[in-house]
């Protein structure tokens, strides 16, 4: 607990990224509840208005909606796909990843091939496609999309995690206690794991709010008239010039997301990875 | 000659995984929902133009014929008929655009590879100094923003306030790249910002690791100056992991940048591949993704042949004499 | 005539700031070293020693700070700037290290690591400095050296990385060489050639020496003075005869009690133990750096302190280690109780024709080539061999780690050749191992409670969480090792305590056989030898039988009934103890004990040496597998034929095509 203290005095910047994140929190539970504006509400006397007028904190688009409520509405749906897909890749990863790691052998030939055809295609293609085929997305396909697009990279992290682990002899000492193989993966082995696992999972936080925004940008985020910033930003993209604030403040919001995760994602490796 | 095997091995491995690519992306796209002969003709059609269409585009044969007959067609440079674009040869149009795609690549690879792989150093060198508390803040910042966001601050900046760049990325009709190339800038920009976070730090900490290894120490205890022995001792066993990711992220460079593509409307291979999406142009989707896949494969297969080659260990394999 | 003067430590300190404070690595050293004069720095973990080499080239972490002089024939290096270091760096003194491998650069090759220090310190060209490099291969009897000029590190064998480590400090004839360990990596007979390179290199271009070693037998070789260090201080310094002859100060004298050496034996003495551990130093600490742990302490002891000459050039900061008024604990080695000679029990374990090969890049390696052995009931079975020759393999098989590719592995009439996962609770019970490194045979995630208890809960049934308890503080205390200890995390512990509670779990499900896998070897000296009687005590007390596995001969002799020593995979020789230690031997035998380092300088060994390294396990051999090194080849019939059985007792044998009547009949020394 001393040590959390000091290496906060040493990196202040990471108290600015928790911030940042417990505010997005705040705003995705309470801030739509707040504003008197509904995200769809069609405001055609204030279509494209400067952020400050008419009530418009930070400016309409094209349709008239109000930005502001926009992006705390949509910060529901991009935190809860984004939390959701870092469990849950997470999660196979560490399954997935631990076993290839652990048996070695066949299991994990098989493993290392199915990873390399995975990496073969970008991700983000693959998961354009499919959803593009699938029509407009909802929060469960988006979040089963990406986490399968991600558990190649948990699972090479856990993978990793393991290989380190598995030659030292207690994992040997512990067989011959007659512990199994399952015992000793998740009982003996896990728990000195758990630190990359955790800065794993808290990374795969900040590219899952990534992929997401970029989804949306594509044009296969949530169906409208739900909010989503990366459509947000493509909607108004052609009002640019017009009207910036349309397309910088749902990026704006991105960013801040996505920065304060990575700070926050620094931070928790520093305390977790014992680096003297 | 065992290093020629290997590459061998990575060779027909590549191929492998590129018919068994076309396979699933032929499966994914012939299962899309959506009647390819309707979109076609349109709504007000009759069922009997309808069958006698289907009829020719051979939409009826079984699933591995029409496989096979895509296949041998890729084979001969023939990748079939825009569904949209009626009539279009789709290899009229790829080519051009996958050319531009490697320009975008080029220019942005000019931009971040020296950038990034210099700060790394910088960083890595002068760790836990201010200098390095500031290129490291950066690219952790910058790792995981996407290429949009970075896009829209820039195109902000730049073209809506300082009005000094094109806000769009599109090549007037009748004219060719060459005399527009400001319009790259922009684009290649936002692709240096995401990769940067991601090298520099890599950089950073392979630097870190090597000048606090033994044989840095080794070096340093010669005598040797201290310039020498970073470029000449650290330099080249810092830069390995470096290399393998930049090689890993090529074929994201040459073909999977849709995202900046789309935002800059730069006329590429991503932004090609948008509008097959968005029209459901069955040839042309395949054809894209085929092409991107590829890339991505033989990129993988050129980074292993390059580290192969610049690592002493797997060039010449180990043995008591 | 005396000689100049290299180096002159004046008061010379280290220390570091860490998180925790200032932490005192090295303290108010003083010592003086004349031309061509060698001097062997002793120390174990948390000694200085490594710092101090690294204080006089000037070269600490930028959290350290260094008080005091170094003088260079007479210029405080201190004092100099790090472009006017450059020019004593590589160049006036030189530095070899531990570990050959890690301080070559990977990817450059041998050739290019060597011109650099004359292309730097001579300015030559790049064919001068190619023909320096080549000279100075030759120096070293290197053949072949335009060849290794153009390999890469990995391409050679480790006795010959640490030759060219050796070749590039000695490039520009420096007046100091600095050797930190460099044989601690390397086998004892390649080590021993090594040194033996060190002494001519000595002779023949008269530099002085500092050669840190945590051994002092290894430090007789080569030096003829010897400095101890124990926590950041020299405690004592002086010729290396009256330091063994009588030690002053009490650390020196108890530490050469603790290492088993030539001739101890557990029937007759128990070995020295010093009780405690290193704790690292704060700055505010005075007076003396062992009072906490000596048993000749007084009240007098903190304040009073400081260097005295006991005889001629014999100095000592305390005298007291024959101090009568303090009573004497057990600094001389002490009589075991006459119990001590154990009873052979029945028959327990029969290894027939164990062979166990794997597959590595296509190629096969024999790891255990044809071992077949017997071994009874409370006896205790040393296994000795150099790194590759198969007894680590063996061990692991009879745990059940590894699976024989041919061959039966008999336990108690049960065939146990067969994998852990197969094997009954009841055979893993009775087979337990003790591995190398405490510091990852224990999980470091959990505490020690959870560590001994998990298997008693699985092997012996024992559900109850009390019960367990109350078993595990019994286990605990017969390794001396308190009840605090049961909720504290193994990396809490220090690695002898680490070690004692590994012994402690193994013991507490009371097995019949235990695998003891170099047990000692990570451990310091002063704790070795207290595991080592904890191990002896133990193995009396519960009739349990041992397979002890060691490089050392001289702990392998001191703890084993019988002996086996091993070569590539195959038995060359076994017998009872005395029977193989004394003549006659097989050649390799021979050539080990030859090897071995000698605590006691006046032992003046005729030392073997064996040329080429251990040759290539992937290669199938058909005679005999020593025949590349043999020093008493008969001829090509050892090459062609396996080597016969050769029964000299009921109990010792040998594989050799020598006749019997050849073999040695004089003893080493």
């Amino acid at each position: 607990m001393k040590r959390v203290l000091f290496l906060f005095k040493q990196r202040p910047l990471a108290l600015v990224g928790i911030v940042v994140i417990l505010f997005w929190f705040f705003a995705a539970l309470f801030g739509p509840s707040l504003l008197s504006f509904t995200y769809s509400a069609l405001d055609t006397d204030y279509q494209m208005t400067r952020p400050g007028e008419g009530g418009h904190l930070l400016g309409t688009d094209a349709l008239g909606r109000d930005i502001l409520t926009r992006i705390l509405h949509g910060s529901r749906s991009i935190l809860t796909v984004a939390l959701l897909t870092s469990l849950f890749s997470t999660l196979a990863g560490v399954i997935i990843g631990f076993s290839a790691g652990y048996f070695g052998g066949r299991v994990d030939a098989v493993f290392l091939r199915i990873m390399d055809i995975l990496m073969a295609i970008p991700p983000l293609v693959l998961a354009m496609v499919i959803l593009g085929i699938l029509g407009d997305s909802t929060i469960v396909s988006l979040t089963i999309m990406v986490s399968i697009a991600y558990i190649p990279a948990t699972a090479r992290v856990a993978r990793g995690a393991m290989l380190t682990c598995k030659n030292y002899e207690y994992v040997d000492a512990a067989r011959i206690m007659g512990e199994s193989n399952f015992s000793i993966m998740f009982v003996e082995i896990l728990p000195n794991t758990i630190g990359s696992i955790i800065v794993e999972a808290t990374a795969r936080f900040a590219y899952s709010i990534m992929m997401v925004a970029s989804l949306g940008f594509l044009g296969v985020g949530l169906q409208p008239p739900t909010p989503d910033w990366g459509m947000m930003v493509i909607e108004n993209k052609s009002i640019m010039m017009n009207a910036p604030w349309a397309v910088l403040y749902p990026a704006l919001a991105i960013a801040s997301l996505v920065i304060a995760i990575s700070l926050f994602s620094d931070f928790v490796s520093k305390v977790l990875i014992h680096d003297s | 000659m065992s290093f020629l095997r290997k590459v061998l091995q990575r060779l027909g491995f590549m191929i492998i995984t590129l018919v068994a690519m076309s396979l699933l992306i032929f499966f994914l796209v012939e299962i899309m929902p959506g009647d390819v002969a309707q979109m076609v003709l349109g709504q007000s059609v009759t069922p009997e133009a309808l069958k006698a269409l289907r009829e020719s585009m051979g939409l009826n044969d079984p699933f591995y014929l029409r496989y096979l007959r895509w296949f041998t067609g890729l084979l001969r440079g023939d990748l079939g008929e825009s569904l949209y674009m009626r009539g279009v040869q789709i290899s009229m149009i790829l080519w051009r655009k996958v050319f531009h795609s490697v320009i975008l690549a080029l220019a942005a690879l000019l931009f971040y590879v020296p950038l990034s792989i210099f700060f790394g150093v910088l960083a890595g060198v002068r760790s836990g100094k201010l200098s390095d508390s500031v290129i490291s803040f950066f690219g952790l910042a910058t790792m995981a923003l996407p290429e949009f966001v970075s896009g829209v601050l820039l195109i902000t900046l730049f073209s809506v306030v300082l009005k000094a760049l094109p806000i769009t990325s599109v090549i007037p009709i009748g004219e060719s790249i060459w005399g527009n190339l400001d319009i790259l800038i922009l684009p290649a920009f936002s692709v240096t910002i995401v990769m940067f976070g991601y090298v520099s730090r890599m950089q950073r900490s392979s630097m870190i690791q090597v000048m606090s290894s033994d044989y840095i120490r080794a070096a340093e205890l010669k005598g040797l100056p201290r310039a020498y022995v970073i470029f000449r001792h650290a330099l080249k066993n810092a830069l390995l992991p470096t290399i393998t990711i930049i090689g890993m992220n090529m074929g994201w460079l040459f073909g999977g940048l849709i995202v900046v593509e789309t935002l800059f409307g730069y006329p590429g291979l991503g932004s090609l591949t948008m509008t097959a999406i968005k029209t459901r142009d069955v040839p042309l989707i395949e054809a894209c993704v085929l092409f991107i896949t590829f890339i991505f494969v033989v990129s993988t297969f050129i980074t292993d042949l390059l580290y192969g080659l610049l690592n002493p260990r797997i060039r010449f394999s180990g043995a008591e004499q | 005539m005396i000689p100049d003067t290299i180096l002159k430590l004046r008061c010379l300190g280290v220390s570091y700031r860490t998180y925790y404070g200032t932490v005192v690595a090295v303290r108010d050293v003083s010592l003086t070293l004349g031309e061509n004069e060698s001097v062997g720095i002793i120390g174990e973990s948390g000694s200085g020693k490594s710092t101090l080499a690294y204080a006089i080239m000037d070269y600490l972490a930028a959290n350290g700070t260094s008080t005091g002089e170094v003088l260079f024939k007479g210029e405080n290096l201190l004092e100099k700037s790090r472009k006017e270091m450059r020019e004593y760096r590589g160049n006036r003194i030189a530095m070899v290290y531990q570990n050959p491998y890690s301080s070559l650069n990977p990817s450059l090759t041998i050739g290019r690591q060597l011109d650099e220090v004359s292309l730097f310190h001579r300015n030559s060209s790049k064919d001068e400095a190619r023909a320096a490099s080549i000279e100075v291969l030759k120096d070293l009897y290197l053949g072949d050296a335009e060849g290794l000029v153009r390999r890469y590190p990995h391409q050679i064998s480790g006795g010959m990385q640490q030759r060219i480590c050796i070749a590039m400090a000695l490039l520009c004839r420096p007046d100091l060489m600095i050797m930190d360990e460099p044989t601690t990596a390397l086998d004892v007979t390649t080590e021993a050639v090594i040194l033996d390179l060190v002494k001519d290199l000595r002779d023949r271009f008269k530099m002085s020496l500092i050669y840190i070693s945590h051994d002092i037998g290894i430090v007789n070789k080569v030096s003829d003075r010897i400095a101890v260090m124990y926590r950041g201080e020299i405690v004592e310094i002086g010729p290396k005869k009256g330091i063994f002859d009588r030690p002053e100060h009490p650390y020196t004298r108890a530490l050469i009690n603790c290492i088993p050496r030539s001739g101890l034996v557990k029937e007759q003495v128990r070995l020295n133990t010093i009780p405690g551990y290193v704790r690292k130093r704060s700055a505010e600490e005075h007076g003396c750096p062992f009072v906490d742990r000596c048993g000749k302490r007084t009240s007098g002891c903190v304040e009073r302190y400081g260097m005295i000459e006991q005889s001629p050039g014999h100095f000592a900061a305390c005298d007291r280690a024959y101090a009568k008024d303090v009573p004497d604990e057990s600094i001389i080695p002490t009589a075991a109780g006459p119990e001590a000679a154990c009873q052979e029990g029945e028959l327990l374990l029969k290894i027939e024709d164990l062979y166990k090969a794997f597959r590595s890049r296509g190629k096969t390696v024999r790891a255990v080539d044809g071992v077949s052995v017997t071994l009874h009931r409370n006896n205790v079975l040393g296994v000795v061999g150099e790194s590759g020759c198969g007894k680590s393999t063996m061990g692991y098989t009879l745990s059940g780690l590894l699976t024989p590719t041919k061959g039966r592995l008999l336990f108690d009439g049960v065939d146990i050749s067969i994998s852990w996962k197969k094997r009954s609770k009841e055979i893993l019970r009775e087979i337990q191992h003790i591995f190398q490194n405490p510091g990852r045979s224990l999980n470091p995630s959990f505490n020690i409670e959870t560590i001994i208890g998990r298997p008693m809960k699985r092997l012996l049934g024992i559900k109850s969480r009390a019960e367990r308890r109350k078993r595990i503080e019994e286990i605990l205390r017969k390794v001396d090792l308190g009840k605090e200890y049961l909720l504290r995390k193994a990396t809490q512990l220090s690695g002898g305590e680490m070690q004692r509670a590994a012994v402690a779990r193994a013991f507490a499900i009371a097995p019949d056989l235990i695998i003891c896998d170099e047990p000692t070897s990570a451990l310091d000296v002063s704790v070795q030898s207290s595991v080592l009687n904890l191990l002896s005590d133990l193995q009396y007390e519960s009739a349990v039988a041992y397979i002890f596995i060691s490089h050392d001969l001289h702990v392998i002799n001191y703890i084993s009934d019988y002996i086996m020593v091993m070569y590539l995979g195959r038995i060359c020789e076994y017998g009872k103890r005395d029977e193989v230690i004394s003549p006659p031997y097989h050649p390799y035998t021979e050539a080990l004990l030859s090897a071995v380092p000698e605590v006691d300088p006046s032992l003046m060994k005729r030392t073997i040496r064996l040329e080429g390294s251990p040759p290539n396990p992937t290669k199938k051999i058909i005679g005999c597998p020593f025949a590349g090194r043999c020093h008493k080849k008969v001829g090509s019939i050892c090459d062609t034929t396996p080597p016969p059985k050769v029964d000299f007792s009921e109990s010792h044998f040998l594989y050799c095509h020598i006749p019997p009547d050849k073999l040695s009949t004089n003893g080493i020394t």
